[in-house]
């Protein structure tokens, strides 16, 4: 950005930035000199004081200030700015600065009348745009907060179908296989082992049932969670977009919704579907267990 | 040796089987001593499983009293009662009762699971007891890859797991063929002999029971009384050894001193 190094405009406004982070800003004079913002210096690989070169001309950085945004920008004298770019006489922008900030509007009207062919906009304008853009992000965060809540609400009631059937099956199982050891549980008997022992060990088998389902469902769920989740999930993607255009605004609640992972497995969660599998398992063999323990010696030696 | 391991008092059990009383065991008076082998002989339906399930605390008499080794085990609890299985009785069945998925050495050492001691000890034991009844060769088989006769054998190692005052055989031979009951029956009477194992075996085979010390004979859930008894031990023996008949109730030919 060409700017105008007279002394006298640059005490009365405020074209250079003031947020100097390191070196000091440019002053009247500088015409070899440059200020940069400091997403520039690893680009440049340049610190205050160093020399760059832009369009083949070698300048010295003399300060580096902190943007505002994620624009790179450099601030140079106005003359040097249009010999390097091949624009001598020419300007992209102009800044129009009004004495009494009210009458701003009324001031770009009339810039607008007098000539038509530029573009102007007032900070008002801006700052509608502003309010504009603010209010669609605002939107779009709500839209995505309520298909996350909504996704989570039938993950919450998937859940508790898929524990009760976890356990169900686990019951079923259970009682199916004392049915079938029933013989095998009047051996245990006759040989010694009290109704304590025999129910410890059914449970038991339960737990690792219920450990087994949850390994595997672990395994099964971290690979297909991420693939299902791309089309059951397809609203969060609006966020990848909107993230990808790069506006020189601070939105805090997008950065909070990149860090919104839906179809990751922490380490916390794996250990706690673990646990929460083995003690359905447990639970699930509880009935049939009791009714193993139960089970009359001699009457199982008899079963065949 | 005159100690008595094994005592009962007029033991009945009486079964309910829709609205009829069943008296499978009526009155039954037994005194077993320590190192003793006794048969108990009677036709299929006299009752002998139900008294040796009696004795084995697997069931409980209407009304008499076990007592096995000093304790009245029909006053005990039924919670307390695994405890005088898994300690001071030891189980031979008919069918033998192996666990199919374990091998020997596992079947034998399951009655010490739980008693506190090492598995090594368990082990150690388990070897023990597999080379006391000669199968040390076939420890790592499953039972379906033993023979009927090494399988019985298993179960009487795992009979003996926790060294218990008595051993309760239920017909021990009666899925074996002729000459391996023999070879079972023939254990039983060198475990009592050599290591003095106090055994009740209950069978309906005579050859079998005269290898015991002992034989007593069970008819409508009675024991007999001994007039009785010698009307129903006509069946003779001949000692393959001098040929000449053997009384069913010897366990060694008392012409020859061959044990039968």
């Amino acid at each position: 950005m060409g700017v105008c190094l007279n002394s006298s405009i640059i005490a009365s406004y405020p074209i250079l930035p003031t947020n100097i982070t390191d070196g000091e800003s440019l002053s009247e004079g500088d015409s070899g000199y440059i200020l940069i913002s400091s997403n520039l210096t690893s680009y440049f690989g340049a610190n205050v004081g160093d020399a760059v070169e832009i369009n083949g001309e070698p300048f010295i950085v003399k300060g580096i200030f902190e943007s505002s945004s994620q624009l790179r920008t450099v601030y140079m004298d106005i003359s040097t700015a249009q010999r390097i770019t091949g624009l001598v006489g020419k300007v992209s922008r102009l800044y129009v600065y009004v004495v009494e900030v009210s009458y701003a509007t009324q001031v770009a009207d009339v810039i607008k009348a007098m000539y038509p062919e530029l573009y102007v906009t007032s900070y008002q304008d801006r700052l509608a745009n502003l309010q504009r853009m603010q209010e669609m992000y605002t939107q779009t965060l709500s839209n995505a907060e309520s298909s996350i809540a909504q996704a989570q609400s039938t993950a919450t009631q998937l859940i508790i179908i898929a524990v009760a059937a976890a356990s169900l099956i686990v019951f079923f199982v259970m009682l199916y296989s004392v049915r079938e050891r029933t013989k095998e549980i009047g051996i245990l008997k006759a040989i010694g082992f009290s109704n304590w022992n025999v129910m410890s060990q059914f449970m038991l088998e339960g737990m690792l049932i219920g450990l087994i389902g949850g390994v595997a469902g672990v395994i099964i769920g971290s690979i297909a969670a991420p693939f299902f989740s791309s089309f059951l999930l397809p609203q969060l993607n609006l966020f990848g977009g909107a993230q990808q255009t790069q506006r020189p605004l601070q939105y805090p609640g997008l950065a909070g919704i990149q860090s919104y992972n839906v179809a990751t497995l922490s380490p916390q969660f794996v250990f706690l579907a673990l646990c929460a599998a083995a003690i359905l398992g447990t639970l699930g063999s509880l009935y049939p267990a009791w009714r193993a323990s139960r089970i009359s010696p001699i009457e199982a030696l008899r079963y065949e | 040796m005159s100690e008595l391991v094994l005592e009962t008092e007029k033991i009945d059990k009486i079964y309910k089987l829709g609205g009829r009383r069943i008296r499978a065991l009526s009155d039954i008076n037994l005194k077993v001593k320590r190192g003793d082998f006794v048969s108990i002989m009677g036709p299929s339906g006299s009752g002998k499983t139900t008294l040796l399930n009696v004795l084995g605390c697997l069931d409980r008499p209407t009304s008499g009293k076990v007592i096995l080794d000093g304790v009245d085990v029909t006053a005990l609890p039924e919670k307390e009662l695994y405890k005088i299985r898994r300690y001071k009785v030891g189980f031979v069945f008919q069918t033998f009762n192996l666990l199919p998925y374990l091998s020997a050495l596992e079947n034998v050492e399951l009655p010490m699971e739980g008693t506190g001691k090492s598995k090594r000890e368990m082990r150690e034991r388990a070897r023990e007891l597999l080379k006391l009844v000669g199968l040390a060769e076939r420890e790592d088989h499953k039972p379906l890859r033993l023979s009927a006769g090494e399988q019985q054998r298993v179960a009487i190692a795992r009979a003996l797991a926790n060294n218990p005052s008595i051993v309760l055989a239920d017909e021990p031979t009666g899925n074996l063929d002729a000459k391996t009951k023999y070879e079972i029956v023939r254990l039983l009477g060198k475990l009592n002999a050599e290591h003095g194992t106090t055994i009740v075996m209950v069978t309906h085979d005579g050859a079998i029971a005269s290898h015991a010390r002992r034989v007593l004979f069970l008819s409508d859930g009675k024991l007999l009384v001994k007039e009785k008894m010698g009307l129903l031990a006509k069946e003779k023996l001949v000692c393959p050894a001098c040929g000449r008949e053997v009384q069913v109730e010897h366990a060694f030919c008392p012409h020859c001193g061959r044990k039968l």
